[in-house]
């Protein structure tokens, strides 16, 4: 067994291998099918203050090696979170992240100073939801904006922070520069792709909400191009995601500069997709003579 | 029950049915016990990621003892053309049992199954544990015309069968709407079980209200995880909320849902 362990911004893991927001439910959606406790973490659907109802169906589309979705953030609210899901996610003996999504400052403070205490090990800052009017994206666009929700809730909570950020701008390194200078712990990216699709019978777009957000892994190569650059521009530890279905496509992030990945889209696929990737890492580990998996982090551009 | 489980199932026969339909019989003991009538199982329908999601089917009918699953579907697009083109031996994974099925009370009663289409698939199994509980069952079946209406032999082991064509070339000539009006006018019946498109099941939904007989409806919509995880495939509750069809559902009391067909 090769060493696979990282420690993320201070968030311990025996392995890098994350469930990635949205995509996993509490866990225990996915207990009968395999033992969650080997994941690395699991990090939470995005939470609101207030509990939100989500977007008009149909919510989802599949593409090309991929789906567009477009959930809107539907969750309970931060507080009956806390206190109807979170014991059930805890039990997995697994840290905890907790994805929140404010549409002001405030909010995101607020949620911040609710989830201390909990048993929540970090906080990803969630900046860069496609699917929802206020907050989301329109905060994690402009840099100066985004560094002042981030300075606010680093201000806040001794928790890691982790900014989660979208690939929907023109200059993604820009914006890790600014979050980072703002006092983030971490960074995760990719968000999905804003994108639609048209259902030619009908002559409509097929989601609800007319736009969603792509994922899975036709947006693979655009993850590890922002991985890649933004890992040589700032030094907090890269949570790498977008289509990741095997250890081959975890270590291509992993060689780009990301510390830890996260699983998304790939268990709509194949619902083993984490133990998988988990054993792949630690096999390719193995072939290679890598003691420490760590050393790979940024292989790919490191002298 | 104790949670869904991935499988990779062995096909033991395909049968090609009118209408571009087939029966898809599988190897998959654990599954064939688990199951109860009105669930449904995720399908992967392609090698590799392509298709990238599975496909949901309904779990058409089991033999526990041989240790086999049946599925009925319809050839629509990509996945259900690939999974047409399989036969004996190979292998398909699955996840399931999947979702909230059918209520088969123990006590006993009399049960009208309404099947529009390729929405008889989940009605043979729930057919063969309502005669297993005593109940009476009586089956009515539409389709456009006599070629879409599918495996009624089937369904006559476990009770009377009526049609209703659109041409009139199998049974009544009508809507299976109209075939359920009728078929209420003559008889009573404890409980009425649905599943076809949106329109029929928002039919049967007023039928329901307005005649005070409880009724139990079969939904679709589109699915990523079909395990309750993703809140993809939302539709709206009676109660404003959105529910997941995957895990409150698939099938849901005539009252607990708002169907806009
Ligand atoms: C709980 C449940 C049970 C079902 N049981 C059966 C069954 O027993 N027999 C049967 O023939 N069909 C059944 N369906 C519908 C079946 O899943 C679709 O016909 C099938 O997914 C079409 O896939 P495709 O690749 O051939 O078509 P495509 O049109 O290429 O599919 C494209 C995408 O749309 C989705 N999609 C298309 N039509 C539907 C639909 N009506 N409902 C949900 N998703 C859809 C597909 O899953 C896929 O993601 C069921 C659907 C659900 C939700
Ligand atoms: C159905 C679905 C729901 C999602 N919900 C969230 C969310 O609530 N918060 C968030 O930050 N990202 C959300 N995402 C984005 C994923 O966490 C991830 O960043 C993205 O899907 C790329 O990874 P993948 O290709 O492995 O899925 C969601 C993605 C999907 C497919
Ligand atoms: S398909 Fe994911 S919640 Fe139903």
């Amino acid at each position: 067994m090769a060493d696979l362990s990282v420690n993320l911004a201070g968030i311990k893991m025996k392995n890098p291998v994350m469930s990635a927001s949205g995509t996993f439910g509490s866990g225990s959606e996915y207990a009968s099918l395999f033992d969650i406790s080997k994941m690395g973490a699991l990090v939470t659907k995005g939470l609101t203050l207030r509990p939100r109802a989500g977007n008009k169906p149909p919510r989802i589309c599949e593409t090309p090696a991929g789906l567009l979705n477009a959930v809107g953030l539907q969750n309970p609210g931060v507080e009956a979170f806390i206190s109807d899901v979170l014991p059930e996610m805890l039990g997995f003996g697994v840290p905890v992240i907790a994805n929140i999504a404010g549409s002001t400052t405030d909010e995101f403070v607020e949620m911040a100073r609710q989830l201390s205490g909990t048993g929540i090990v970090g906080l990803e800052i969630n900046i860069s939801c496609p699917n929802v009017k206020t907050g989301g994206m329109a905060l994690g666009t402009v840099p100066e904006v985004a560094a002042q929700v981030v300075e606010a809730v680093v201000k806040e909570t001794d928790l890691p922070v982790i900014v989660k950020l979208t690939p929907n701008v023109t200059n993604i390194v820009e914006l890790a520069r600014a979050v980072a200078g703002a006092g983030a712990d971490a960074l995760s990216l990719i968000n999905t792709l804003v994108g639609m699709v048209i259902d030619v019978e009908q002559r409509k777009p097929v989601l609800g909400n007319v736009v969603g957000g792509l994922s899975g892994p036709a947006i693979r190569p655009v993850g590890v191009w922002a991985v890649w650059q933004v890992a040589q521009a700032v030094d907090i530890p890269i949570v790498g995601m977008g289509g990741i279905c095997t250890g081959q496509d975890a270590l291509e992030f992993i060689l780009a500069g990301a510390s830890a990945v996260a699983v998304g889209s790939a268990f709509f696929n194949n619902p083993m997709a984490a133990v998988r990737i988990i054993t792949e890492l630690d096999e390719y580990c193995t072939k290679h003579g890598v003691d420490k998996l760590q050393d790979l982090v940024g292989a790919a551009w490191k002298e | 029950m104790n949670g869904p489980g991935e499988f990779i199932c062995r096909v033991s026969a395909q049968v090609s049915l009118a209408s571009d339909s087939y029966l898809l019989k599988l190897e998959a003991p654990t599954l064939a016990w688990t199951t109860s009538p009105g669930q449904f199982a995720m399908l992967q329908c392609g090698e590799g990621l392509d298709p990238f999601l599975r496909r949901p089917l309904s779990i058409h009918q089991v033999e526990r003892k041989r240790g086999v699953v049946y599925f009925l579907y319809q050839v629509r697009g990509q996945g259900t053309r690939w999974l047409a083109k399989r036969s004996k031996g190979d292998m398909i994974p699955l996840l399931g049992p999947l979702g909230r099925g059918f209520t088969v009370n123990p006590a006993g009663g009399k049960g009208l199954l309404v099947g529009a289409g390729m929405g008889v698939a989940p009605l043979l199994l729930l057919a063969s544990e309502l005669a297993n509980q005593q109940w009476e069952v009586v089956t009515l079946m539409g389709a456009q015309t006599a070629s879409g209406i599918l495996r009624p032999d089937a369904f006559m082991d476990y009770g009377e069968v009526r049609t209703a064509t659109d041409d009139g070339s199998s049974g009544m000539k009508g809507t299976i709407l109209d075939l359920l009006n009728k078929e209420l006018d003559d008889s009573s019946y404890d409980m009425i079980f649905a599943c076809g498109p949106l329109p029929v099941l928002k039919g049967v939904q007023s039928i329901s209200i307005d005649q005070g007989i409880p009724a139990e409806l079969s939904l679709e919509e589109r699915m990523a995880c079909g395990v309750g995880a993703c809140l993809g495939c939302t539709c709206g509750g009676a109660d404003g909320e959105y529910l997941r069809v995957c895990q409150e559902g698939p099938v849901f009391k005539a009252g607990e849902v708002d169907i806009d067909g």
